[in-house]
């Protein structure tokens, strides 16, 4: 057999990724998916439970994963063979989407973060934001729940406005306070999410200009689908006349879970040879 | 038998008691019985113990107290250790405690031997100058008058004088504590997934409270647990980490490490209990000869030990082959003088030899443990992945 099944599960600070993956010498395939959020559960038996229905769902046992790999917060993957730091894994998962990739902007829930990786999705370098999360996912998810929107519907409603009101792109306390002002300004709700959007976009341009980021650009996490935030960063490159390819997936929020998988898989082929290699020794 | 979990919680609630009443339960059993206090890194334990007493180690206050009175004492530049030793000296925490001794290691600590005679803290304070010449007849006679030092404080205090019989005896104990320690590293560098580096550390750190019998019968016992097989190995890497002698790492760093992909297969975290490589003669008619031999001949590497003629480098290239270990982190205390100054040279050891290692600092109460997760994440995949 010359396939391997792995599974990579990425514990996030507010959804749990899970992928099986058949892993091939020369492609491999997403089998499955399965994302959850984790509310008031217990992350660790939520990301057992996902690990148990993904194979179930296939009629696989644990027995027939080559490679359990864990990626975020792999202390609460129970039954984990191994576990890969996110930079990493959210690289191999970039280069999985768009062989292409030589930069890899991952937009998490608590931090933005910029790697320049080579065709092999080594990391080679990589700058993130500070301690604030003003230019995060969960600062964006506040203020939609404050302005009573779902995190899904931002983005739509981000390519309505006409006339954005920029926020502070320093501090999420700050912001929040702009975005105060601006509801009791009555400024539009499209045009304040513009304006979060176009602060955390410049934000990113920012680590790309300090990392002296190549294209294309491939974004990944759980923003890298928000039509509003991806306007945003277009526009803010046009006006800053940078010339980036910028690119994504449908499932980029996979990206870690995927990068697990796959390195999990190079892994076990790795341990295997070494194997082989030590008794080839005694 | 206690199962490990049981014995390395047991052993958490001893190894960081700041009020030591493990100990001075202890003493208060039997009318005079010595409590002697020392700091890092080394001390021969057994000169106390065969004098009716326990040498108890003294390893800072962690992230468990707050240091205010301490940090008058010493200037913004001096390592954590000694402000939260001295605010444990004003708090009167070493109540019950007899004497101190302090080991030549660095300026910070000599100085704070005067501080405890300032503050008259115990009933003597003794400033320990290991010799730096290795000469048995030079070296080794001053070491043995230094030694001889601290026997007559003690004698002074409960009367007892030193016997051969009972100091060979200690000597022996002693040998069997190393050989146990010894036997838990070997077997944690074949299984590290058996005991965590977190539950070890706080085994070994425990045994500085307790006498080495007590402390023998615990080591024997996690002995025992862990040649039995047990748990499942992680794909992680395996790496030494070194300059964490004195000022002690909190545990939260420890388990960081761990938490990271890196299972530490050895340390000099307890470096004391396992300074003298080997057994002690404990047959001799002149112990304490062999304990002072023992220090010129035997002792491990270490910043606090003159080695021009065997170099620190060198020892832990070896260290590092023999434990199969893929790289070192160099984890020394911020302001830690004898480790950060020998850190450039134990790095180009490594360089040379083409051992993989990252670097960073730390405070005994540092609370943030994501950037250190973050360097050992990334050294654990590069490894895996690159090397």
């Amino acid at each position: 057999m010359n396939t391997l099944l792995t599974l990579g599960i990425d514990v996030g600070s507010n959804f749990i990724k899970a992928v099986l993956m058949e892993c091939g010498t020369t492609k491999s395939v997403i089998l499955d998916k399965h994302t959850e959020k984790i509310r008031k559960r217990n992350p660790a038996q939520l990301a057992d439970e996902m690990t148990t229905h993904l194979l179930e769902k296939h009629n696989f046992q644990y027995d027939d994963l080559a490679y359990l790999a864990s990626t975020g917060e792999g202390d609460l993957v129970i039954r984990k063979r191994g576990h890969f730091y996110g930079m990493t894994t959210h690289s191999r998962g970039a280069v999985y989407f768009d062989s292409t990739a030589k930069t890899v902007v991952d937009l998490g829930a608590l931090y933005v973060r910029a790697i320049r990786v080579n065709p092999q999705a080594k990391v080679l370098d990589y700058k993130m934001t500070g301690q604030c999360a003003s230019g995060s996912g969960q600062f964006l998810e506040n203020i939609s729940r404050y302005l009573g929107l779902s995190i899904d519907e931002v983005g739509d409603i981000s390519l309505r406005s006409t006339k954005p009101e920029v926020s502070s792109g320093i501090c999420a306390v700050l912001a929040e306070t702009d975005v105060i002002n601006m509801v009791s300004r009555g400024i539009t709700t499209p045009d304040i999410i513009k304006g979060i959007h176009l602060s955390i976009a410049n934000r990113i341009i920012k680590l790309l200009s300090a990392l002296k980021a190549e294209s294309p650009v491939f974004l990944t996490g759980g923003m890298a689908l928000n039509k509003g935030l991806i306007q945003a960063i277009q526009e803010s490159l046009q006006e800053t006349k940078k010339n980036f390819i910028i690119k994504t997936n449908p499932d980029a929020i996979y990206a870690g879970a995927i990068g697990a998988a796959l390195w999990g898989a190079y892994r076990y082929h790795k341990l295997k040879q070494g194997k082989v290699m030590a008794k080839v020794v005694a | 038998m206690k199962n490990l979990t049981q014995i390395s919680e047991e052993c958490r609630k001893q190894a960081f008691d700041l009020n030591y009443f493990g100990a001075k339960k202890w003493k208060s059993a039997q009318k005079g019985r010595v409590l002697v206090g020392y700091l890092p890194i080394y001390f021969p334990r057994e000169i106390v113990e065969a004098m009716n007493g326990i040498a108890v180690g003294i390893l800072g206050v962690g992230d468990q107290k707050q240091v205010i009175k301490g940090d008058a004492f010493y200037q913004s530049y001096i390592c954590h250790l000694p402000r939260g030793v001295i605010e444990l000296a004003l708090d009167n925490n070493f109540n019950d405690f007899d004497g101190f001794i302090f080991p030549s290691i660095c300026d910070c600590v000599r100085n704070l031997s005067g501080m405890f005679r300032i503050t008259k803290t115990g009933k003597f304070s003794k400033y320990l100058d290991f010799p730096q010449n290795f000469n048995p007849l030079t070296g080794g006679v001053f070491y043995r008058q230094e030694l001889g030092s601290v026997q007559q404080e003690i004698c002074r205090i409960n009367g007892v004088l030193p016997s051969v019989k009972i100091l060979n005896e200690k000597i022996e104990k002693y040998n069997q504590n190393r050989r146990f320690i010894e036997n838990i590293y070997a077997i944690r560098q074949e299984f590290p997934w058996r005991l965590s580096a977190v539950d070890w550390y706080c085994i070994q750190r425990a045994g500085l409270m307790m006498t080495v019998e007590e402390h023998n019968a615990i080591l024997s016992d996690v002995q025992t647990l862990l040649e039995e097989n047990q748990g499942e190995p992680l794909d992680n890497i395996r790496v030494v980490v070194s300059g964490s002698f004195c000022e002690q790492p909190p545990l939260g760093l420890i388990k960081s490490i761990e938490m990271a992909g890196c299972y530490i297969v050895d340390d000099d975290f307890i470096l004391g209990s396992r300074w003298i490589q080997g057994d002690i003669d404990s047959k001799s008619n002149d112990p304490m000869n062999a304990i002072v031999n023992a220090y010129l001949t035997q002792s491990t590497f270490s910043s606090a030990l003159y080695d021009v003629g065997n170099p620190k480098g060198a020892r832990l290239v070896e260290l590092v082959k023999n434990r199969k270990a893929d790289g070192v982190i160099f984890c020394a205390a911020s302001f830690c003088d004898p480790a950060l100054l020998d850190r450039p040279e134990m790095q180009k050891s490594c360089d040379e030899a083409g051992i993989h290692h990252i670097n960073f600092q730390f405070h005994e109460n540092t609370g943030q443990f994501k950037v250190i997760k973050e360097q050992c994440g990334t050294f654990s995949d590069s490894i895996k992945l690159w090397a």
